[in-house]
């Protein structure tokens, strides 16, 4: 097996995972309401730990600490989709963008648990069962603010044409992934994005929203980065680059 | 004007199968699958949560023993002494959420039934740490609320009680067995939610410490206090 490849996808999941979850959490105490600033707390936290299993897997392949990779890293050296750097907009647009992901999430953990490279299938399993609680709740989110005013609707429908270009990136593979999936240690994106794509627009509709019709990706490559990015690091990173500080981290 | 603030939901949570249904709390929400999500987000974090159900808070019938001693329950039993039903939550057509699916839990409450139904009763029965709680105690088979109460008082009065609420079965939303690995389990494997789990305060000490160290070699630390 291709190491280096497998630890290039590692670390493109977990960099998606924290950054989704990072972004996520600048919601905490500004939620529409009490009980939702809790769920979607969780949420973000849950992807955070996400993030924190895969960058685990990463770390025993590569030797690369988790928080040198995390704090230590520019915005050029980042595997994230744009996706999940876009600021969190307003409320219709985050949980636009939480649905959009936990979508992806399933369809590919799906496949993941049944990966040839026992230590993906177990992330897998442990991340799934979180997941499906995700979407579930997501989706009911979408549901109410497609149907329910003029204004959510028209706010839902807003961030869906903005987000659905970006959403794509999340199915465009690395450069080695063909060998990962020649060997069963991952699923095929190309597969996976039609199921998706069947059940978001369905759910969409179901929701009177509809999915724009552009079937390609705003950006293809993880290492091209908006300037979101650097801005979101230079604040996440900024306590933890001090210097004579005398702390471990 | 629409009423812009969402429901009450009771919650009544249920740390081990042998344990009783317990209130944890209540959550707003605008329909019951959402107010299940919300008791699970807000009540269910930590582990030891099996099994979780949400009430409208409208359909509980609550009694404290104050009430009954100043209003005995034989003289009670006019129109006010009835739990408002035709109110709650669950049957109201003019909220966003009534136009999404019918929620599996969606319960015709508007109906006052004839024929007797089930009832959950639960007790409060003392006001120390671990009886603070309105816990479920038993259920009867009543024709109203009021009737309920009447043959709870019979059946589950060996103890010290201090308040009563009587709840339609009916009206419950129960998670499913089903629910609980994704709902539920997670939570007993999630250290990191445990604010225990991020020295945080040794940290502090340790920036602390090394600030002063720096201040009294006159070093460059710089920075707002």
């Amino acid at each position: 097996m291709n190491t280096n490849a497998l630890s290039a996808k590692l670390l493109s999941l977990a960099n998606d995972s924290f950054l989704l979850g990072h972004r996520n959490s600048e919601w905490a105490g500004h939620a529409p309401i009490l009980e939702e600033d809790i769920a979607f707390a969780n949420l973000a936290l849950d992807e955070l730990g996400h993030a924190q299993l895969w960058y685990g897997l990463h770390q025993e392949l590569t030797g690369a600490e988790i928080d040198r990779v995390i704090y230590f890293r520019d915005a050029a050296e980042w595997r994230n989709t744009q996706f999940v750097e876009l600021p969190k907009g307003d409320w219709a647009f985050s949980m636009t963008r939480q649905y959009l992901f936990d979508g992806y999430e399933n369809v590919l953990l799906a496949q993941l648990v049944n990966s040839s490279d026992a230590r993906v299938a177990e992330i897998a399993a442990k991340i799934r069962s979180e997941e499906i609680y995700h979407l579930r709740h997501t989706s009911n989110w979408v549901k109410r603010l497609g149907l329910g005013t003029e204004e959510s609707h028209a706010r839902m429908q807003r961030a869906l044409d903005e987000l659905w270009g970006y959403a794509l990136q999340l199915f465009v593979p690395l450069e080695d992934e063909a060998g990962l999936i020649a060997e069963n240690v991952l699923p095929d994106l190309k597969i996976l994005r039609e199921e998706w794509q069947d059940k978001t627009v369905a759910h969409f509709l179901a929701s009177g929203l509809i999915v724009p019709e552009t079937l390609t990706p705003v950006v293809t490559s993880r290492a091209q980065h908006a300037e979101h990015l650097a801005k979101l690091l230079n604040d996440m990173q900024q306590v933890a680059r001090l210097e004579n500080f005398g702390v471990e981290w | 004007m629409m009423d812009s603030q969402w429901h009450i939901y009771q919650v009544f949570e249920q740390e081990r199968a042998d344990l009783p249904h317990r209130n944890a709390g209540s959550v707003h929400a605008p329909d019951a699958e959402m107010a299940m999500e919300n008791a699970r987000d807000v009540f269910a974090r930590r582990p030891n949560c099996t099994s979780m159900w949400v009430v409208p808070e409208r359909a509980i019938f609550p009694k404290t023993v104050q009430e009954l001693q100043t209003a005995p329950l034989a003289r009670a039993d006019s129109p006010s002494a009835r739990v408002d039903l035709q109110s709650t939550p669950l049957a109201r057509a003019d909220s966003p959420s009534a136009r999404v699916d019918p929620s599996p839990a969606r319960v015709d409450l508007q109906s006052t039934p004839s024929t007797p139904e089930t009832y959950l009763v639960f007790q409060k029965q003392g006001q120390t740490a671990r009886e603070t709680f309105v816990a479920h105690v038993g259920d009867v088979s009543a024709s109203s609320p009021h009737h309920a109460l009447s043959l709870a008082l019979e059946k589950f009065s060996g103890k010290n009680v201090f308040v009563w609420w009587i709840v339609p079965e009916r009206a419950i939303i129960k998670s499913e067995s089903t629910d609980a690995p994704s709902m539920f389990d997670p939570a007993h494997t999630k250290k990191y939610r445990n604010h225990l789990s991020y020295p945080v305060e040794p940290i502090m000490r340790q920036l602390k410490s090394a600030r002063e160290i720096l201040e009294n070699d006159g070093g460059q630390m710089t920075g707002d206090e």
